[in-house]
């Protein structure tokens, strides 16, 4: 767990963390090391004064044991534990029966009572141990006069000072390796920030503004480090990927040229097609002003005209524009799409199969710009590739709220390049197609999806738009 | 300190016999047998009544130091010492051989008297009271130490060693008051000058006892010598050096550092009680 919360702390605190936590392990297994080694020396101290002590009074006590002197042995031990400068609390002598001769302090351990009943926890001298928390420490011991066992010697210490001196020493150490730790963990942080200082700069001039930022040259260190090769790499990096959407830029407003190209042919059949109407329509004014009822048909017709002319200019400043101001959709807006195709179809002689079947109401729940921009791309692109004598179709139908715009030719079909363009997810490669990439972008924006049937020599793509309420 | 202080000096006062007999190497030191009567581990005590009385006599004094009062009347009695610092019931016990020197005066009297002693916060306000525990005589040939309680306890038809759980002899008046006072007894039968002089000089030591009961006024313990010796220009010198010990700054000083007030001629009916309860005790 912590482990991996740990990994989510940022380099720059992760190394000094790690660097305090070896000093830290380092001082514990250092610090247990001095502080058994204390135990260690404070234990054959100990011993050495309790030997010393038990054997002193083996050589003085064991006559008055033999002949059971309780004067002469309190007399010694009361001596000799008041030579024990605090050491010694208490010591107690008893003869081979167990039963207590005499002892320093007669009150805690009275003559003729059973040693026993104060040895409780007693260690042998041999094999003495401090318990961490003891106060108090009980040795026994054999009473050996002219080589004989004659009865024992019980000594009590008193090592509350060595139980607070290992005290001191663990506090002590404790606070030397906390000291060390925190000292230790600071310099690495300084240090780590300072060597990382350049990934940070790095790692901020990335993020801006969600693209590459190069890095201004002032900020670069100076000299040929790694940091330094870094940082220039990373520029030369981030200048190439700035000119890179430099390119792709071009290209895309190029790819808008070249549809505006192809269209500006199918706008110059269309305004050449009403010209002739319009022109008769004049001549015959010319020729019947006298008539009004000629003339009344005559100005309808050139009304007619003009405004579809001005229709025509109005759909192809409404296709470049992609502005929703246009409104919603109306079957109007088909009979433009028709109007503007048209001509490139009887040119390229190709036939024309139109079919509208949607309820006006839910054609207008869409806007008028986007879904005419829609249709007329894949017209246009669908008689590219019908080609001369070519079959096209249109297909719009609506059910269930949701609208189907389907675009039919007889072509060869789509290319990867171009079917990548239309349905592929990534953004569309600059280059190919004719404004296919816009088509897909633009039933993304609608909440729609683009689909591709190839169905024998019949090449369909299908833009499904969703149920959606009435349009803005 | 002070306990630290007087364990070196009792060690001092184990071998100050041989130091103190250096003089007597040349011959013509005077020796003096002391028993325990008195503050016998105070090095410092017994340097200035030494001191005190050479000077007085005009002649180097040694002193003899024993564990025991048998020991001490031993040496005098066999002529190892030239007077001996006894207690009144040894030299009952000898009398006929033995002559009475002088008795100190303590208090304005050469009289003194036995304690019954127990721990401080004891209950106990009789002899009585204390059947059943251990108890702590200081010398079996010690009047105030022995002989006083023993008797009270043969008046009632009662031997020490049955009345007490325990009897035990610590070889000291300083001593039975340490017995007492640790707890290693009851009670304690003990010199009643000696316990008075040490709430003086161990206050810490006697507070911790209390005096249960004190006996009738006793003679205090003498300077005696050999009754046959008695009158050879020595003894002559060292009874005037003792009547004349307050005459003297250091003999004073000694003196004031023993509590006592001075030496007097000492009459033999002065010793008429210990008599008497030496009579109850005989067997």
């Amino acid at each position: 767990m912590a482990a991996l919360r740990a990994r989510r702390l940022p380099l720059v605190a992760r190394a000094p963390l790690l660097a305090a936590a070896m000093t830290a392990l380092v001082g514990l297994v250092a610090s247990t090391l001095v502080l058994t080694a204390q135990a260690r020396l404070q234990e054959d101290r100990l011993r050495e004064l309790v030997l010393l002590h038990v054997q002193g009074l083996s050589v003085a006590l064991g006559p008055a044991v033999l002949r059971h002197d309780v004067w002469e042995a309190f007399d010694t031990l009361e001596r000799a534990t008041a030579a024990g400068a605090g050491r010694l609390a208490l010591t107690v002598v008893a003869d081979a029966a167990g039963r207590i001769i005499a002892a320093s302090d007669p009150r805690r351990a009275p003559t003729d009572t059973p040693l026993d009943a104060v040895a409780s926890g007693a260690q042998a001298i041999g094999r003495l141990a401090i318990p961490r928390a003891a106060t108090r420490l009980r040795v026994l011991a054999p009473l050996i006069h002219q080589g004989r066992t004659v009865g024992a010697i019980l000594t009590e210490l008193d090592v509350g000072d060595l139980a607070a001196q290992r005290r001191a020493a663990a506090l002590w150490l404790a606070a030397g390796n906390g000291l060390a730790t925190l000292a230790l963990s600071l310099a690495g942080w300084l240090l780590m920030r300072r060597a990382l200082r350049p990934l940070a700069v790095l790692a901020e001039r990335m993020d801006a503004g969600g693209a590459p930022a190069p890095i201004p040259e002032g900020a670069i260190p100076g000299g040929d480090d790694e940091a330094a090769r870094l940082m220039r790499a990373y520029n030369a990096m981030a200048g190439a990927v700035e000119a890179r959407a430099d390119a792709e830029r071009r290209l895309a407003e190029r790819e808008r040229f070249v549809s505006l190209g192809r269209l500006a042919s199918t706008l110059a059949h269309e305004i050449n097609n009403p010209l002739g109407g319009l022109l008769n329509a004049a001549d015959t004014l010319n020729r019947y002003a006298d008539r009004p009822e000629v003339v009344r048909a005559s100005a309808g017709l050139i009304e007619r005209g003009l405004k579809r002319l001005r229709e025509v200019a109005q759909a192809t400043l409404d296709h470049h524009r992609l502005s929703d101001a246009a409104g919603p959709m109306t079957p109007d807006d088909f009979d433009d799409l028709r109007l503007l195709i048209a001509p490139e179809a009887a040119r390229l002689e190709q036939s024309l199969d139109w079919r509208v079947e949607a309820d006006p109401a839910a054609l207008a729940r869409w806007p008028a710009a986007r879904l005419r921009q829609i249709a007329l791309n894949l017209l246009l692109n669908a008689s590219a590739a019908a080609g001369r004598g070519g079959r096209l179709a249109l297909d719009v139908a609506e059910a269930g709220g949701a609208l189907r715009l389907a675009v039919r030719d007889d072509g060869p079909g789509l290319d990867a390049s171009a079917l990548a363009r239309i349905t592929g997810e990534s953004p569309a490669p600059p280059g190919g197609g004719l404004g296919l990439g816009v088509v897909r972008d633009l039933t993304r924006a609608l909440g729609g999806r683009v689909a591709h049937a190839r169905d024998g020599a019949e090449t369909e793509i299908a833009v499904t738009l969703p149920a959606r309420r009435a349009a803005p | 300190m002070g306990a630290t202080r007087r364990f070196v000096l009792a060690g001092c006062a184990a071998s100050a016999s041989v130091a103190a007999m250096g003089p007597a190497l040349g011959g013509a030191a005077f020796r003096l047998g002391l028993t325990p009567v008195f503050l016998d581990n105070d090095a410092e005590i017994i340097e200035a009544l030494r001191a005190a009385l050479s000077d007085s006599m005009g002649a180097p004094v040694a002193f003899e130091q024993r564990r025991s009062y048998q020991e001490v009347t031993g040496l005098l009695l066999e002529g190892a010492v030239d007077a001996a610092w006894l207690c009144g019931f040894p030299f009952l016990q000898h009398e006929a051989a033995l002559s009475l020197l002088a008795a100190p005066v303590w208090r304005g009297a050469p009289l003194y008297r036995s304690y019954l002693i127990a721990a401080a916060d004891d209950p106990a306000r009789s002899l009585d009271d204390l059947a059943g525990g251990a108890h702590a005589f200081s010398d079996p040939d010690s009047n105030s130490g022995w002989l006083v309680t023993a008797s009270d306890l043969a008046r009632r038809g009662a031997l020490p060693e049955r009345f007490f759980s325990r009897a035990i002899f610590t070889w000291g008046h300083r001593n039975v008051v340490r017995a007492v006072a640790s707890g290693l007894t009851r009670s304690g039968s003990v010199d009643g000058y000696v316990w008075e002089a040490l709430t003086e000089a161990e206050p810490a030591l006697t507070a911790r006892t209390r005096v249960v009961t004190q006996s009738e006024l006793m003679g205090f313990p003498p300077f005696a010598a050999r009754a046959d010796r008695a009158q050879t220009p020595d003894l002559a010198a060292f009874r005037r050096a003792l009547l004349g010990l307050a005459d003297s700054g250091a003999g004073r000083a000694a003196l004031a550092l023993l509590k006592l007030d001075g030496m007097a001629p000492a009459a033999r009916a002065l010793y008429d009680g210990i008599a008497a309860r030496m009579r109850d005790v005989a067997w």
